[in-house]
């Protein structure tokens, strides 16, 4: 994928993730303080609107610094600076690359990954979004076509949200609950599911 | 809630308007937006700058101490929550001179998020950046997690010594090295005795029963170490300074600065009864009292109650404490 594809994909994703803002809410206040939606809703339209407004000939990195600038001002909130802080350093390993395929949205996501298990001090199996962001870097790295890997990680986000159910959340306000929070799937993870399916369902055409 | 304010979500913009118009020959706005302020000369061209920034109700801290000799400049967040990472980059890009900008700030979860982020997007720019917490004080963590504490009243030092560094033109990593070394020497503990009452939700910062105090409390109403009865100023200097000296493993012939911290609502005079029981505690014990500093240095709106906090001198740390310094709040020489 080009520049002008990837800001298209990525604003056509974010319309349908908007869709989950409620339900992102709802399980944030059953874990969190429940500003997870407004972080999402406001997050999202900031990105679409400032995507909008790049040129067509943007790079990727350039896309992806102002996807990272607009969430982060949306609506600052730990969730936000943690993603857009993942999204700038993903950027740094795109450099001046004009084509994105298979193996530099691996490199991205990666290197997302890394930035948050730094910047938010947690590990995969702490029941956050890095559960769902690490399983999609996982997916990414194993998938040998584009069409089957958009597929495989939306699978993949998938199962880690289900499996952040059983486990206790061990980062921010959801570890104050300490016990209880087993049970109920993490807000974060599942905010990524619902990006990574988005991403799928508009890489479809016949959809 | 009996407070002199106007609508409880304009308190911040308001407040800041009246610094800047009490102030226009110390401090300014970059752009238009209020939550940002740099000191009226800023940038200085190949002189390192210096970013704080924190949430807003604890006034002198963090926006009075920008100005000559002190930070360059200051991202205002709400009523005791963090600015946003975008406000605290246009304040690194105000103040950048070409020698880049040390983000100095107390260590609270959202605050380090949103400097953090404001350090990659000013890296993007070509701004170096480098950061030193606050983590003065000794009852949020034991000892051994010294790292993980919590920034008080103490950041003052940490302001003054490497705002003399960034005055005399020492490099981004010699300013940076200068606080982080004040920061290894200074120790703060604090009590409070009633809570404050945030303008938003009306809602008390902590609940205390009458005849209590809660040593060790944070400058937001976080639960300190223990709660007990309310003690005699005496009783309560020779604690908290016994706990600082321990701390810092201070001995017969340590030189230190005393800063004697009202939360809010505590009378000066009251400061001065800690103060004198400090000093003859102090003095007691062979250590000399270099330099005091006595008043509202940080506050938490109207939470009664005071902090102690020593700085462990040296002939360095001295000096550049000494150094000439003016900002709408604190002047020296």
């Amino acid at each position: 994928m080009q520049g002008k594809e990837i800001n298209d994909h990525i604003r056509r994703s974010l319309a349908v993730l908007i869709e989950s803002a409620d339900e992102l809410r709802d399980l944030d206040q059953a874990l969190g303080d429940g500003d997870l939606g407004i972080t999402i809703t406001a997050g999202s339209n900031a990105v679409i609107t400032d995507l909008g407004n790049l040129p067509d000939d943007a790079t990727p990195t350039e896309i992806a610094r102002t996807c990272a600038k607009a969430f982060a001002n949306a609506n600052p909130s730990t969730m936000a600076a943690l993603v857009a802080g993942a999204l700038l350093s993903g950027s740094r390993i795109w450099e001046d690359k004009e084509e994105i395929g298979l193996s530099e949205a691996a490199d991205f996501v990666s290197a997302a990954a890394a930035s948050i298990a730094q910047r938010g001090k947690t590990q995969v199996g702490d029941k956050t979004i890095l559960d769902g962001i690490a399983a999609a870097a996982d997916a990414l790295a194993a998938a040998s076509d584009s069409a089957e890997a958009c597929s495989a990680v939306a699978d993949a986000a998938g199962r880690a949200v289900r499996d952040t159910k059983d486990l206790q959340s061990r980062r921010g306000r959801a570890s104050w609950l300490q016990e209880r929070s087993i049970g109920l799937a993490d807000p974060g993870a599942t905010a990524f599911q619902r990006f990574a399916e988005a991403w799928s369902r508009v890489s479809t055409p016949s959809q | 809630m009996k407070k002199i304010i106007n609508a409880p979500e304009n308190f911040v913009d308001e407040f800041v308007a009246g610094i800047l118009l009490a102030h226009p020959d110390l401090v300014k706005t970059p752009g238009d937006d209020l939550r940002v302020l740099v000191r009226a000369d800023a940038p200085l061209a190949g002189k390192v700058g210096i970013v704080t920034g924190g949430g807003s109700g604890h006034l002198p801290l963090f926006k009075g101490y920008v100005g000559m000799g002190l930070c360059s400049g200051v991202a205002i967040g709400n009523v005791f929550s963090s600015p946003s990472s975008d406000q605290i980059f246009q304040a690194t890009k105000a103040v950048n001179g070409g020698a880049g900008v040390l983000y100095l700030y107390g260590n609270y979860g959202g605050d380090v998020f949103n400097f953090d982020l404001a350090s990659d997007l000013a890296e993007l720019e070509d701004i170096p950046t480098r950061t030193a917490l606050g983590r003065d004080d000794v009852a949020s963590q034991p000892r051994e997690r010294k790292h993980d504490r919590r920034g008080v009243a103490g950041i003052l030092f940490a302001y003054k010594a490497a705002g003399a560094a960034a005055e005399r033109g020492d490099s981004l990593e010699q300013v940076a090295a200068i606080a982080e070394d004040v920061i290894e020497h200074t120790a703060t503990i604090g009590i409070g005795l009633a809570p404050t009452i945030l303008p938003t939700t009306g809602k008390p910062s902590f609940e205390l029963p009458d005849g209590e105090m809660e040593i060790g409390i944070g400058i937001h109403g976080e639960p300190g170490s223990r709660r007990g009865p309310l003690e005699s100023a005496d009783q309560i200097a020779e604690h908290l300074t016994t706990a600082l000296v321990e701390d810092l493993g201070l001995q017969a012939g340590s030189r230190v600065a005393v800063l004697v911290n009202g939360l809010g609502a505590t009378p000066l005079e009251e400061l001065y009864l800690l103060y004198r029981k400090t000093h003859q505690f102090l003095t007691d014990r062979g250590i000399e009292i270099v330099k005091n500093y006595i008043g509202e240095y940080a506050t938490s709106l109207e939470m009664a109650g005071a902090s102690i906090s020593l700085l462990e001198l040296n002939d360095e740390r001295l000096e550049l404490l000494r150094a000439p310094a003016r900002s709408p709040f604190f002047q020296e020489g």
